[in-house]
């Protein structure tokens, strides 16, 4: 028995102590392999997934190293049982290899000639390859690249693809560093993405993925599609590439509800990429116009289904993935394993703070009394209704106001969900409101006038959720939210993530009324902020108006 | 003296060789037989037949068949002719175990092991009784070539279209009688044809010493680490699977045993498969650490208890001891066979199995650091004891106690650990409780409302924390998690939120996140709020001041009455009663309709009942030299009065001349020397009235409880029940 810092647990949780003196040493070496779940004060959990430990073979480790640093750090005997599962697990991946042959293009092609016979006579498959090529090799239509990645995942065989890319439409793209530079970690993820081929880049809110997609596009040198979650985004990114790259406004095209340009570099929507007409996806053939060299999605945790099917018709082509967090809610991460590539770059949250490269936050719950007449009235309340009915109550409106006035010098965002509340909050508070609705040109004037400061504070709808920088807000004010999902949480607290010039700290409000399902709510956003290693504490609304914050 | 028979070589053993042979075979001493003869008859019975045979290893067994191929008296000379020149070592192992003995011929089977064990000995076919000219066999035509090589190596039994039409082949081999028409459709091969063809030895092949074992090597230290972890992990498992069930009690199937759905459910709650699922069910089982109930509930008993305070070490014995000697076998559960055998149920005896396992701990230990492969193991297992009584599951036998030896810990990366080798010594100290993690007396709070225990907790903070918190996940460390429900549950074992609330604070190494402590007032201000009992019937009345009077009238103390509401009262007796009462005490109550449904409160269940262990098949125990002696001295006592009693007997028949009477074991005894003679005799039988008869018969075999015998005076073949044979003489 060592006295190491890590605890192998029976259900593949790996706990790091770190508060021990070689935390950091182990950090590093299990990072490459497991995934890091959960990061609160003391000990961090890790988990080994068949995900995480492809990943890992992807990303050029063996099982045996996997097995060396999980001995040698652990703190008690590791049962053999789990590191026997580890070898096989790691062992399954790249026992298939997707190649392309000059006499019969893309071939399937294995050493191990038993897994290509199990996979071959699976029904998912089989309609996939061509002609049977000899005892190790099969021939693969080219066109299903990706659906049989997918399907050989789906069995337990991940493919590894050696395939290659086409370099696609070639087009002169260089960062241009005059009043900025690059950070080490983004250089880092987008040469970990440029040697990987394919895969997704993994950074938390506000630690600058517009650049490491920029840092990639000059890697390749080529004609790029960017694909985003709206328009807004897309403006940012737009704006973003101009002041990073040598690239100028003629060369950037928007694709989106309002236009439809393409340019050598292409922002399109994920919104207008699914839009159906008449029942088919009138926009897909984006994909096609252009002979691509890379494809960047942004906030790949987010890709809707359509745009994976498209995804599996294009594997020749470089992917990049840049997202906030590998959890789907709709657990398609496998999806996004076999579509888009491995995983090929991963620091977590906390690193990059403490390194300063964003703010660190501190999140307060206020909770809210309701009245004895509210209280009745939520109590009698249909049940789907009750949410709605006690995330918008008065007191919180009141309790909103008094935050507001306390932070009267620094730039705020008021965060909802309903769309009467925050016109109501816009209107007591007498600032301007972005919802749905607002148009495009109406918000980015906004947005403008809150990074200049003439606008101290803004009431948003969830529409602010993503992709829109506004460096300087340190306060949210969160009053209603989509029954705390994690994501959400994740990108409101983004919002203000930025650094700040004076290197303050940013608070994250959520208003919540006591003894209701938003307290209820606000316990797993407790739980999933404390797990990100966000200091989280509580305090009533009296506090709030007695001025005790 | 001349040795006639198997009794009579019994009598000329020497005390020694009687101790040896009851050493090499205890089945014979239990109980301890009268006399020699009685002693005969036990050592021919198919029951300790097989026994013995059962103990013989591969090589010893070939021997055996050998001789049974022989037939007659033989000379170790012929028998090391027909096989190996080892056969000099496994005879006088087969003395011992009066497997053969020697009479002044040569050596002999008592003929019981020939006639109930072995049919076609290695797969051949009876002695010729043609003389045969076996030279010939080298020049048969091919076509005969192509038969013999059919039947060389058994069965040695073949079918042909018609006997009187056969192919030129056959016809060749049965003019020269190398082939016997048995019936219409089928030919034999003599036994000397055999083993001519098999080039003069009964079998292919003899390893007269054990196979290798190979397999990886293993380093020591990360062997005994890797055991340590099973041990730790087993440990778990079985207390996790107790708490389980006392939290929801399976229920048990009709038919005995648990349930697919009941087994799924642990397995996937412990997170293991379900094999080592029902490992761990039967381990709790055998242990007595949980037990079936009157109502077919399977729960853990108080032992469990008991258990929980008991050090790593103890409880680990228990299970290891209990596992070692169980005739269960948990691996015949979920099998993938049609019919499913459930865990905890009536049909898992097996009966070699604790033999099995014993063998294949020791085989391991004889190993060290050696992770065997599974093929050269159980050839090796299969060597020393090629077993004939359960030969379907001798294999998967061999590879579950593997497996499970590794679970248990008695391996660890497949080879034998120490704690295994030193359990199996005897010793007082096994080395668990020095080399398992210590207990930790601390927890690690954190603001993600979790609790971690970073090692095993002690069993009190354990206890009281997963009062309070769930747990989320196990191995060497625990992680606990607060929730609503979590602490909810708390507050119903009786605890106050401040009392969890220091717990928690005097428990952790680190302070008390403020959010967590919110959730506990949180709920411990709403928890009672509700308040439910049970109560058989309630008083209810508008007038308060009778209500009044009610609850402080002494006649009507007997109702237990208790006030909840200014205008109701409860009361422990049932409605009728209690209108009874009121109605005496001069009152005059109405009955009302109410219905209420009883909510029990969360409760850890325990059967009243004493654990009952399930039955276990018991290997006869090897016993000890004074049993032995003591065997011995009382079989010679016995010895010398039945001798006296017998002659006494005869005395008195023949001054009758009536019906032959001899002892039940006098009987057998004869009997078969008589088989053996093929000679007639007379014997006394009872037919269906008791009336005795007087019959000479001429004796063919003894099969199953009766002889079979040709009746001179019918002419018929008859099977003679052996208890009704009153008594047998010569003519």
């Amino acid at each position: 028995m060592t006295d190491g810092p890590l605890i192998v647990q029976s259900d593949k949780t790996l706990l790091l102590d770190i508060d021990h003196p070689g935390s950091v040493e182990c950090r590093r070496a299990i990072a490459p392999f497991a995934e890091l779940e959960r990061s609160p004060e003391h000990i961090h959990t890790y988990r080994l997934t068949n995900l995480g430990l492809w990943n890992a073979r992807a990303a050029g480790h063996d099982a045996e190293q996997v097995i060396d640093t999980l001995i040698k750090f652990s703190r008690y005997a590791v049962p053999h049982a789990l590191l026997v599962d580890i070898a096989e697990t790691m062992s399954r991946y790249g026992r298939l290899r997707l190649e392309a042959d000059p006499v019969h293009g893309l071939i399937l092609i294995t050493k191990d000639s038993a897994v290509l016979e199990e996979v071959i006579r699976a029904k998912k498959i089989a309609p996939l390859l061509g002609v049977r090529i000899d005892k190790e090799t099969v021939a693969v239509h080219p066109s299903q690249r990706g659906a049989i990645k997918q399907s050989l995942l789906r069995l337990g065989w991940p493919a590894e693809d050696f395939a290659g890319y086409v370099d696609g439409q070639a087009h002169e793209i260089a960062l241009v560093q005059k009043d900025w530079k690059i950070r080490p970690y983004q250089e880092l993820a987008a040469e970990g993405f440029w040697h990987g081929g394919s895969g997704v880049v993994v950074l938390p809110c506000g630690a600058g993925k517009t650049i490491v997609g920029a840092a990639a596009m000059a890697h390749a040198k080529a004609t790029t599609l960017i694909l985003v979650t709206n328009t807004v985004a897309a403006r940012q990114w737009r704006d973003e590439l101009l002041k990073r790259t040598t690239l100028n406004e003629d060369e950037i095209g928007e694709y989106s509800g309002a236009k439809k340009e393409i340019r050598p570099v292409t922002i399109a929507t994920y919104q207008v990429m699914t839009k159906k007409k008449n029942g088919v996806y009138a926009h897909l053939d984006l994909f096609d116009t252009h002979d691509w060299g890379l494809i960047i999605y942004d906030e790949v945790h987010l890709l809707p289904a359509p745009i994976f099917r498209f995804t599996a018709d294009i594997q020749s082509r470089r992917r990049l993935g840049l997202t906030a967090t590998l959890v789907r809610e709709d657990g398609m991460e496998g999806e996004v394993f076999s579509l888009i590539g491995p995983k090929r770059f991963d620091v977590p949250w906390k690193e990059i703070e403490s390194q300063g490269y964003i703010a660190p936050a501190e999140c307060v719950e206020v909770r809210v009394n309701l009245t004895e007449a509210e209280r009745m009235l939520y109590a009698t309340a249909e049940p789907e209704e009750r949410y709605r009915y006690c995330s918008t109550t008065t007191t919180k409106r009141k309790v909103v106001e008094a935050l507001v006035e306390r932070h009267a010098a620094d730039q705020v965002l008021v965060i909802g969900q309903y769309i009467s509340q925050l016109d109501e909050l816009s209107e007591v508070l007498g600032v301007p409101l972005i919802k749905g609705d607002t148009p495009v040109k109406e918000r980015e004037r906004l947005f403008a006038l809150f990074r200049t400061g003439e606008i101290k504070c803004l009431v948003v709808s969830k529409v602010a959720n993503f992709s829109i920088d506004l460096p300087d807000a340190t306060i949210a004010i969160q009053v209603s939210g989509a029954f705390g999902s994690r994501q959400e949480e994740a990108q409101r607290l983004g919002r203000i993530l930025r650094p700040k010039s004076d290197g303050r700290g940013a608070i994250f409000y959520s208003v919540v009324s006591r003894d209701t399902v938003d307290q209820d709510f606000a316990q797993n956003r407790q739980r999933f902020l404390a797990e990100q290693g966000y200091s989280y504490r509580i305090i009533d609304a009296d506090d709030v108006f007695q001025g005790k914050i | 003296m001349e040795i006639r028979s198997f009794t009579d070589y019994l009598r000329s053993l020497d005390d020694a060789d009687l101790s040896e042979l009851f050493a090499a075979r205890p089945d014979l001493v239990s109980p301890v037989p009268p006399d020699l003869a009685s002693l005969a008859v036990r050592a021919s019975s198919s029951h300790s037949i097989a026994r013995a045979v059962d103990s013989l290893t591969e090589f010893e067994f070939q021997i055996l068949e050998a001789c049974v191929a022989l037939n007659e008296e033989f000379t170790l000379k012929n028998l090391i002719s027909i096989t190996h020149k080892d056969a000099a070592i496994a005879v006088p192992r087969l003395i011992t175990l009066g497997l053969i003995y020697p009479t002044d011929k040569g050596l002999r089977l008592p003929t019981s092991v020939s006639q109930l064990l072995i049919n076609e000995p290695a797969g051949l076919g009876p002695a010729s009784l043609a003389k045969l000219k076996l030279t010939e066999l080298n020049e048969a035509p091919e076509a005969a070539n192509r038969v013999l090589a059919q039947l060389i190596w058994g069965p040695p039994r073949g079918s042909v279209g018609d006997i009187k039409n056969p192919g030129p082949g056959i016809a060749w081999l049965l003019d020269r009688k190398f082939l016997v028409p048995l019936d219409q459709r089928t030919v034999i091969m003599p036994r000397e044809v055999g083993i001519f063809l098999r080039g003069g030895k009964v079998h292919k092949s003899y390893e007269s010493t054990a196979p290798a074992v190979t397999g990886t090597k293993r380093v020591e230290k990360s062997v005994n680490m890797a055991a340590a972890a099973n041990v730790a992990t087993v440990l778990g498992w079985v207390e996790e699977l107790l708490h389980f069930w006392a939290q929801e009690p399976a229920d048990a199937l009709r038919s005995g045993g648990l349930g697919v759905r009941d087994l799924k459910l642990i397995s996937s709650h412990i997170g293991i498969d379900e094999n080592c699922a029902a490992f761990i069910a039967e381990l709790a089982y055998l242990a007595g650490l949980l037990t079936i109930d009157g109502d077919d509930r399977i729960l853990p008993s108080n032992n469990f208890d008991i258990w929980l305070t008991q050090s790593a070490e103890t409880r680990w014995s228990a299970l290891a001891a209990n596992w070692l000697t169980t005739s269960r076998v948990s691996g015949l559960v979920g099998r993938g066979e049609a019919k499913s055998v459930a865990a905890l149920g009536p049909e898992l005896d097996r009966v070699n199995a604790a033999s099995t396992r014993k063998l294949v701990i020791t085989l391991l230990n004889e190993q060290p650091n050696l992770a065997p492969d599974l093929a050269s193991f159980t050839r090796a297992i299969k060597w020393i004891a090629p077993s004939k009584r359960n030969p379907g599951i001798q294999e998967e036998l061999i590879a579950w106690t593997l497996r499970e030896a590794e679970w248990l810990g008695f391996t660890g990366q497949g080879a034998s650990a120490k704690y295994g080798r030193a359990f199996m010594t005897g010793t007082d100290e096994i080395g668990i409780d020095t080399d398992l993690p210590k207990p930790v007396d601390h927890i690690l709070i954190q603001s993600d409302n979790t609790a971690i225990a970073p090692g095993p907790l002690e069993h009190d903070i354990a206890r009281d924390l997963s009062a309070v918190a769930d747990v989320e996940s196990r191995g060497g460390a625990t992680v606990y998690r607060f929730s609503e429900a979590s602490i909810r549950r708390g507050l119903d074992h009786g605890k106050s939120g401040e009392e969890i609330r220091s717990f928690l604070v005097k428990t952790s190494k680190t302070p008390m996140p403020q959010p967590l402590e919110y959730l506990i007032a949180d709920v411990a201000k709403k928890h009672g709020k509700l308040r439910v009992g049970n109560t058989a019937s309630f008083i209810r009345c508008e007038d308060t001041s009778l209500i009044a009077q009610i609850i402080s009238d002494k006649r009507l103390e007997v109702l237990s009455l208790r006030k909840i509401a200014p205008e109701v009262l409860i009361c422990d007796l049932d409605a009728a009663d209690a209108m009874n009462v009121l109605r005496s005490a001069g009152y005059l109550p109405a009955a009302e309709a109410s219905n209420g449904a009883l909510i029990t409160g969360h409760r850890s269940h325990r059967a009243k009942a004493k654990s009952k262990p399930p039955r276990v098949i018991g290997e006869i125990d090897q016993p000890t030299e004074s049993t032995l002696a003591a065997a011995v001295r009382s079989i010679r006592a016995g010895e010398k009065s039945s001798h006296k009693q017998s002659k006494i007997r005869d005395s008195a028949a023949n001054a009758l001349g009536s019906l032959p009477r001899t002892t039940a074991n006098e009987t057998m005894d004869l009997l078969a020397i008589f088989v053996e003679k093929q000679q007639a005799l007379s014997i006394g039988y009872a037919d269906n009235n008791g009336a005795v008869s007087h019959r000479i018969v001429d004796p063919i075999k003894i099969s199953a409880g009766a002889l079979v015998a040709r009746d001179h005076a019918t002419g018929e073949m008859q099977s003679f029940r052996i208890p009704r044979i009153t008594g047998v003489a010569p003519l």
